[in-house]
């Protein structure tokens, strides 16, 4: 069927108020591409020209609205020193954290953000902005300073430093942590906005599974809204990615900045009136049931969902609440697709 | 907050993304459109107004952003031009690339978008003259698959009808038919007659598809010069332009302007009174005349002072002032202060460019360019090789002068109508290409015809013979290819040859 808007129209609607033809479909489609170009992980993670083409093919099968880069969180850490292997099959594994020796090895320095694989995603948002940006919008996911900060020191020493009971000593480390880390992620997102993509922020390690809405609200949050200020002098529409369950944190998601905010294990009801009036909601179909259930139920569920979310005030993505996960069968995310758009705004 | 502006010079995409990190939070905040509207005339359906210096504004106006922010949105081909450098020409760019979010905004604050086609300035000033009304040229579409380096609109076209055979205006009807370029309009005005085939055929379509329309009639303006048959059997008055008209065909147009006025009223409920439509040439005219004394400026400069890319974006401001015609102005005084300050410290946005047929010192071949290149990389391609535009003539006439402000104002729009560039004969559009030729000193004639665009297989010729005939102006005339990534090569030969010709008759 040849629909009227194109992705880009589409969107382009949502984040000025005005109604689509549909609702934009967003499932998060990230190393699952490789998985549907039937390339190695180690190659769509490490060639630029690759992970373009695995998302390009995707899209093109499945026909949802955005074209995603990315591998995983740890890429801005790689650039700052951390050690990364890549095996053949699964994504990049952290070998050895930049500040091995502890958060107090930070007085030695960072590396400046521009190395590791930070140019796979250059070169892969090139590409598919060539390919198909006049028709689909490029959204490159960029990790947060918490979630960089915990690739860059053994991530229990960064997380004791972040509870209540730290010594200040060690908080005003963690701090400084972020602050650096902040500074190399706007370095990143000036490369990102100078190759054309739209920046989506990911702190998946600041999730509420994870750690407190008080350690949220002082180390994540801070650093989250310095990069969304960031972006908002471009006048872009940033979304806010946070995995698992964020309910306790949902009133504090609204002093982000963050024009959309994807949401994981949280119910979109609940969202809808704590953040609806202010915020674009983009989610939040269980990844689990997506690679777990059948075509048919996965269509009839996603229907649901956005029956009843797409009234959300501010507007409404119907996405998964996480990456769709690597083996989950393609029949699935095309159900995944139909109900979504079979729902008409 | 202080930010000067950097020596002028045309600047990449990249440059400009620099500059911009030091542009201060301050100056962002500063520029909004629909200034001053948020508490008093209008209510928000979305968000909240804020206020700071005196004024209101709405938090989603401002517009001060880098070519970055809009290429991420799918204007692709800004990663290939060159713009100027200046604060006010970044305002430009940031302003009109951002006309279509401006246009649903409109909509959404209880302002009446209202289509205007096919006439190129002639009735915005009757439509602003009814109040809280945003009149807009969806024939200016006709850029977008260019900008976008995209066929989309060009296939919704397609889809309905309207193929290759048909010019690149024909992209405004991909627009209507998906209803996400602008917001569907309370009422199009549709010129026809002496008009643009192609964008009638357009027009015709737009109708089909239930959009409520009024048909506009432009006359033909015939020449009278040299004993015409016209001359022998009509009556006939000349503009305060020179531009001779017979009186039947401003008989015609005021009557067209009377019924244009019943049906605005019809449509919006109010009525349109003399004094609104007199205020409202008035403020036209201060665009146009600040257009007038910018282009007056930079094209007897001694030096390059602003490029021609943004020229021809100035220029074309004069139809329907982007969606808002107060910002609009403010813009123009600062690009009228910008290139003034520029004349007066001799800078120039070309002087320190060398190109490989460009030796050190040479100063820029002066040409006048004729009919607006659809794709804007040409002006930049052409600047590159060492060419000043010094001229120009893109069919808008009707639209770049002064309206009468002494006489009854339904006479007076008339009249302006009367000089329209595209209802006369391409003899009349000859003789400005060659008057200011000789007023800036030109050297050449690039005439960028429309592909698919029936008045320019006919017109170019005929064109290129009156200037010849007159001149000893060499004359380069080609088409337009379809939208791309670069200028195609067949074009870039023929411009660098005739640069190259240019230089040699130095």
């Amino acid at each position: 069927m040849v629909e009227r808007l194109t992705p880009r129209e589409r969107f382009g609607l949502l984040v000025i108020d005005e109604p689509q033809d549909r609702v934009p479909v967003y499932p998060l489609i990230t190393n699952h591409a490789a998985a549907v170009a039937g390339m190695s992980l180690r190659e769509y993670c490490t060639r630029g020209r690759s992970m373009a083409r695995a998302q390009l093919i995707a899209q093109e099968r499945y026909g949802h609205d955005f074209i995603s880069v990315f591998s995983e969180v740890g890429i801005i850490a790689e650039a700052l020193g951390s050690v990364f292997e890549y095996p053949e099959d699964d994504l990049p594994v952290l070998r050895r954290p930049a500040l091995d020796g502890g958060l107090r090895t930070l007085e030695c320095g960072l590396r400046t953000a521009d190395a590791g694989r930070l140019p796979v995603y250059y070169e892969a948002i090139e590409y598919a902005y060539d390919a198909v940006g006049d028709r689909v919008p490029i959204v490159a996911f960029v990790p947060a300073p918490f979630t960089t900060a915990l690739h860059l020191v053994a991530g229990e020493e960064f997380l004791l430093a972040t509870s209540l009971h730290a010594p200040p000593a060690e908080r005003e480390q963690a701090h400084q942590l972020l602050d650096q880390v902040t500074l190399a992620t706007i370095a990143f997102l000036l490369e990102v906005l100078n190759h054309s993509a739209l920046p989506l922020l990911v702190d998946p390690l600041a999730s509420g599974s994870v750690i407190s809405p008080r350690a949220y609200r002082e180390f994540a949050l801070p650093y989250e809204r310095r990069l969304i200020e960031f972006l908002h002098r471009y006048d872009l529409d940033v979304t806010l990615h946070i995995c698992g369950d964020t309910t306790p944190m949902l009133p504090l998601l609204k002093e982000t900045g963050a024009d959309l905010v994807s949401l994981d294990r949280v119910d979109l009801d609940m969202a809808r009136r704590a953040l609806g009036d202010t915020l674009r909601l983009v989610g939040n179909y269980d990844t689990s049931r997506l690679l777990l259930d059948s075509p048919e139920q996965v269509e009839q569920e996603v229907h649901r969902m956005v029956e009843s979310s797409s009234g959300s005030p501010k507007g409404y993505v119907a996405a998964t609440g996480c990456e769709v996960p690597f083996r989950t069968p393609p029949e699935n995310v095309r159900a995944f697709v139909r109900g979504a758009k079979t729902h008409h705004a | 907050m202080s930010y000067a502006d950097p020596v002028p010079a045309r600047v990449t995409f990249a440059e400009w993304g620099s500059l911009f990190q030091q542009i201060p939070d301050e100056l962002i905040q500063q520029y909004h459109y629909f200034e001053g509207m948020a508490n008093d005339e209008c209510r928000m359906t979305n968000g909240e107004s804020s206020a700071a210096g005196g004024h209101s504004f709405y938090p989603w106006s401002t517009y001060l952003f880098p070519p970055q922010t809009f290429a991420i949105y799918g204007s692709r081909h800004l990663r290939r031009l060159k713009f100027d450098n200046s604060l006010a020409a970044l305002r430009m760019w940031g302003f009109v690339m951002s006309e279509t979010e401006r246009l649903f905004r409109a909509r959404q604050v209880g302002r009446q978008v209202i289509a205007t086609m096919g006439d190129l300035g002639g009735t915005p000033p009757m439509v602003l003259a009814a109040g809280n009304t945003v009149p807009f040229y969806p024939d200016c579409i006709w850029w977008l698959p260019f900008l976008n380096e995209s066929t989309v609109l060009f296939d919704a076209a397609a889809a309905l009808g309207i193929g290759e055979s048909a010019c690149y205006s024909r992209a405004a009807l991909g627009a209507f038919a998906k209803q996400s370029y602008f917001p569907p309009p309370a009422l199009c005005v549709a010129a026809t007659g002496a008009s643009c085939d192609d964008y009638g055929a357009v027009e015709q379509l737009v109708a089909d598809m239930g959009y409520p329309m009024h048909w506009f009639e432009l006359p033909l303006r015939k020449d009278c010069a040299g004993g015409s048959a016209a001359s022998r059997f009509q009556e006939f008055g000349r503009t305060a332009y020179g531009v001779d008209y017979q009186l039947a065909a401003r008989d015609l147009l005021v009557a067209q302007f009377g019924g244009l006025r019943r049906r605005l009223e019809t449509t919006l409920g109010r009525e349109i009174a003399a004094a609104a439509l007199s205020s409202s040439i008035r403020q036209v005219n201060r665009v146009r005349r600040k257009v007038a004394h910018i282009r007056d400026l930079v094209h007897s400069a001694p030096a390059a002072v602003f490029p021609a890319l943004e020229m021809m974006v100035v220029e074309f401001g004069s139809l329907h002032f982007y969606s808002d015609i107060d910002e609009w102005e403010s813009i123009l005084t600062h690009i009228e202060q910008t290139v003034e300050q520029r004349r007066e410290n001799q800078g120039s946005v070309q002087s320190a460019e060398v190109t490989p047929l460009r030796g050190e010192g040479e100063s820029p071949l002066r040409v006048v360019w004729v009919t607006p290149p659809a794709d804007p990389l040409l002006l930049c391609f052409a600047e590159d090789l060492g060419l000043r535009v010094v001229g120009t003539e893109y069919v808008i006439n009707q639209a770049l002068g002064a309206i009468a402000e002494d006489g009854e104002p339904m006479a007076a729009l008339a009249d302006a109508l009367l000089n329209a560039s595209l209802t006369g004969s391409s003899r009349a559009r000859a003789r400005s290409i060659i008057e200011q030729a000789h007023r800036y000193d030109a050297e050449g004639v690039v005439i960028s015809g429309i592909l698919g665009g029936s008045h320019c297989a006919l017109e170019t010729n005929l064109i290129r013979d009156y200037v010849a005939a007159e001149t000893d102006l060499p004359v380069l005339a080609f088409d337009v290819p379809a939208p791309a990534t670069g200028v195609s090569s067949q074009v870039k030969t023929r411009l660098e040859a005739f640069a190259e010709l240019l230089r040699a008759r130095r």
